[in-house]
């Protein structure tokens, strides 16, 4: 047994000296990428291994794998652990004319150390017949005491709560956030708790009428079972953007690895990833918005109408996520 | 003939001080000096953790043992309808994984819960309108994971019972007692430390639970570990808070040590006799088989149906080629793993118990703490000696070999999480054998080798046994910690369940999810069969 293990051990590491192909960390976990994986194989013969598993999990373990590390691109959600991953220096500045010119500059680090892959936004999803919550217009109004009882929402230990607070803090300023979020909270219909989709099922069944969620969880259900589309087709689907601002969006990027073996072919798989085929992949089996602008959107996506992103910047949104944590703490958002 | 052995000492003292240094890497962080990040936390969410976790404790505590005592003291001394079909049926939920109880009851009983809108439309209300449990709360929380916990305090007790307890409890009878008194004043208090010992494993793995109380919603220590890690970005702060809970239950599992060291009513080894069952009749024959129907259907039965249901609309669509292959990986990675850990378990214990070794008996305890905090948690300590090591020891000899990623890693990481219940399985295993076997053995000058294989080997195959097929259940349910150590390409069921999950194919995910609980129910029949094995062989 043990000499099996031994040999198995060796097979493995044996097949972390370079050849051909790319190894992926990814905390992304959707069919659509393993689709995607499976055609930049097709096209180009560079064979894709992945490691999927939680952000800060992979962030922990290519640190402690260090310069020894086999991950050659790291695939990651959400703005602060993007950020988290390039203080700790875990991803390399790579030139590719392709990238910088396909991905506007918000979208991707300063040095090009990561690119965007895909858009999501933090909206709303309002009870079609409540008049009331079918009128809001603002992420600051749902602190208004006249949305008592209306609102359903997650912990505060979701990434995208504390994202948009995150942004909230940019928008106003600490002290304004925290009132704010404590507005929201004598707001719930009920305790923060379950998943997004969760809220948008508890809206649908009347508790509350207004679920804060993301845009892709919304596709997902309208495309799951039949009790799900029913969920669906109670609500209305509504951008809020901030006073001073737009719709609050988040990203997934991608970014070369710092100790990369396989550096060539990485740039060439992040290419392939921001390339037209891929993005509406992207865009039609997960309900994500593109990053480039001639790839089309989802149809259900596009019904919801136009989409006026935020101007807060994914750096600071990486930059304020501790602060959002603390706010979303003081103002007793469990 | 002490240096003899004293190759079973060296390597068990290796052993367990390999297995705690994960453990001790997060331990460090006890003793760094506060941050602003721990300033905040004590100041605003610390006193909410603390009180979540030991109410959880608590709950889960007095409930599995309130179910887990009660079914197998029905089971054990009586007889009654259904009684033999119980014996099986009432370790079934432990082939249940907590997350997928949990979403199964949501999935029913939920704000939106198919069973809740069924009789909501039935009587045409609104849930405004009616009195509802939230089962997304803390007591929904206890409750969902006691239904498939019970089995830890039920088989400990069974064991007990069967094993120790027939001659105390026929030596109280000729006093003429009820047997109500009987429970009361012999009963209850001699199987005290079996108890205890059954509920500390089934509270440490509530403690330890992320997937259900983030969920619902709980915050309890381990919620709080990860939110301090992934929304503030500081592992220190995570691993101090880590270390706390660490600490807290290390005293738990000292104390639990000492009580069951000086209370445990040992027989003498000679008299070991069947307990003769009373059979019941009338309503206390319906009482007790229905006192156990309860928690084998809303452990079982309940969420089982609910999974079959699911199963059977998405099966084809899921079961491919990668499937199966994802299945045999699972089993392959379990049997592997579970060997691995009863082997080295076995080690451990036997050395304290011929060598009184202070020193890995010390380390022992500190090994047991892995199964008390989450596996991702479990990981960050692992990655952390890793780091170490390639830095310190491989990369200054230039070895080109990295630990992480393969599989090796990850039997480790399941060595460091679960080596705690194939411990305390031997524990009691070793305890039931009299010191005055040893002393024989050692009067007979048999030597060290033949006492082991013809003295101690013979009398803890059952235990052995139990523990391999406990790991594997486990190692089969796992999920975080396989996640973030596995190689390049390497699935488990469990990993493909969450991953359908996540994507709102709930339907879908129920197929791995079936085939976990399927490879559960298949190993609980053979445990029943072991332990039954066991108790024929001893009269």
């Amino acid at each position: 047994m043990i000499k099996k293990l031994l040999l198995s051990a060796l097979v493995l590491t044996s097949s972390l000296i370079a050849s051909n192909e790319v190894n992926v960390y990814s905390s992304r976990h959707y069919d659509t990428d393993k689709q995607l994986f499976k055609m930049f194989e097709k096209d180009t013969g560079i064979k894709v291994k992945v490691i999927q598993a939680k952000d800060d999990a992979l962030i922990k373990r290519m640190e402690s794998e260090g310069k020894n590390s086999p991950a050659d691109v790291f695939i990651t959600v959400d703005a602060a652990r993007i950020q988290r991953a390039t203080d700790k220096k875990l991803f390399q500045s790579i030139n590719s004319e392709f990238l910088t010119s396909s991905v506007e500059s918000k979208l991707r680090d300063v040095n090009n150390q990561w690119f965007a892959l895909t858009k999501r936004a933090r909206i709303i999803a309002v009870r079609k017949d409540s008049k009331l919550a079918n009128g809001i217009k603002t992420y600051e109004e749902l602190a208004d005491p006249k949305y008592k009882g209306q609102i359903m929402v997650r912990s505060s230990s979701n990434v995208y709560n504390q994202s948009l607070m995150a942004a909230m803090i940019a928008h106003h300023g600490n002290d304004y956030a925290i009132n704010w979020a404590k507005g929201v909270v004598s707001n719930m219909a009920r305790g923060p708790k379950g998943s997004d989709r969760d809220q948008a099922k508890g809206v649908a069944a009347g508790i509350g009428s207004t679920a804060i969620m993301n845009t892709y969880y919304v596709g997902k259900l309208a495309s799951s079972n039949e009790s799900d589309k029913e969920v669906i087709s109670k609500l209305n689907i509504l951008f809020p953007k901030f006073e001073n601002g737009g719709t609050h969006i988040n990203i997934s990027a991608a970014g070369v690895a710092r100790y990369a073996k396989n550096k060539e072919n990485a740039i060439k798989f992040i290419e392939f990833l921001l390339s037209t085929q891929a993005q509406e992949i992207f865009a039609k089996g997960n309900f994500e918005y593109p990053v480039i602008n001639n790839a089309e959107i989802s149809p259900l996506v596009k019904s919801w109408g136009k989409i006026n992103d935020d101007n807060v910047t994914i750096n600071d949104l990486g930059k304020f996520n501790k602060d959002a944590v603390k706010a979303l703490d003081i103002a007793g958002w469990k | 003939m002490k240096n003899k052995f004293s190759i079973t000492k060296i390597s068990s003292v290796l052993m367990t001080l390999l297995i705690s240094i994960p453990m001790i890497t997060l331990f460090v962080y006890l003793f760094v000096a506060d941050t602003e990040n721990w300033q905040h936390i004590k100041d605003t969410v610390l006193f909410e953790y603390i009180y979540n976790t030991l109410y959880v404790m608590i709950g889960v505590g007095l409930l599995t043992t309130v179910i887990g005592f009660t079914s197998a003291y029905l089971t054990s001394f009586y007889t009654f309808t259904f009684s033999k079909f119980f014996d099986y049926g009432l370790i079934l939920p432990f082939a249940i994984p907590t997350y997928i109880i949990a979403f199964m009851y949501n999935g029913m009983f939920g704000i939106t819960g198919n069973i809740t809108t069924y009789i909501l439309k039935l009587f045409d209300k609104n849930l405004s309108e009616v009195v509802f449990f939230d089962i997304q709360s803390i007591e929904g929380a206890i409750i969902v994971m006691s239904l498939v916990l019970y089995p830890y305090v039920y088989l400990v007790c069974r064991t007990y019972f069967n094993f120790e307890s027939a001659s105390i409890i026929e030596a109280a009878k000729t006093f003429n007692l009820s047997s109500w008194q009987v429970l009361k004043k012999v009963i209850l208090p001699i199987s005290r430390p079996a108890i205890i010992a059954g509920a500390t494993l089934a509270v440490m793995e509530a403690t330890a639970d992320f997937g259900v109380m983030q969920y619902f919603g709980v915050n309890t220590f381990v919620t709080g570990i990860f939110k301090t890690w992934e929304g503030m970005g500081s592992i220190e702060d995570a691993s101090k808070l880590a270390s706390m809970l660490m600490t807290f239950l290390f005293i738990l599992i000292i104390l639990e040590k000492f009580q069951r060291r000086n209370k445990v009513y040992k027989s003498s080894g000679k008299d070991y006799r069947p307990i003769v069952k009373t059979q019941l009749k009338g309503r206390y024959n319906f009482l007790a088989s229905f006192t156990c129907f309860i928690p084998f259907f809303f452990g079982f039965l309940l969420p089982f149906i609910q999974l079959s249901f699911w199963f059977f609309q998405s099966y084809e669509k899921v079961i491919d080629e990668d499937f199966i292959d994802l299945v045999l990986k699972t089993l392959q990675l379990g049997i592997v793993s579970a060997l691995v850990i009863t082997l080295l378990a076995l080690l451990i214990v036997y050395n304290s118990r011929i060598n009184k070794d202070k020193t890995s008996s010390s380390l022992t305890q500190i090994t047991k703490l892995g199964y008390s905090i989450p596996g991702a948690v479990v990981a960050v300590g692992i990655l952390s000696f890793f780091g170490i090591l390639h830095k310190y020891v491989l990369d200054v000899f230039s070895i080109d070999f990295l630990i992480s990623g393969t599989v090796i890693a990850v039997i480790f990481g399941y060595i460091v999480r679960f080596i705690a219940i194939s411990i305390n399985n031997f524990e009691a295993g070793f305890n039931r054998i009299p010191q005055s076997y040893d002393d024989a053995a050692k009067i007979s000058g048999i030597g060290h080798i033949k006492t082991f294989t013809k003295v101690f080997i013979p009398l803890i195959k059952n235990s052995a046994a139990a523990s391999f097929i406990i790991i594997f259940i486990e190692v089969v349910k796992e999920l975080p910690l396989t996640m973030v150590l596995r190689p390049f390409d390497y699935n488990t069921l469990a990993i493909r369940a969450l991953e359908l999950n996540e994507q709102s194919q709930t339907i879908e995910s129920s197929v791995p999810s079936m085939i976990i609980v399927l490879i559960g129910v298949i190993s609980v029949l053979l445990l029943t069969k072991n332990l039954k094995k066991a108790q024929d062989a001893k009269y």
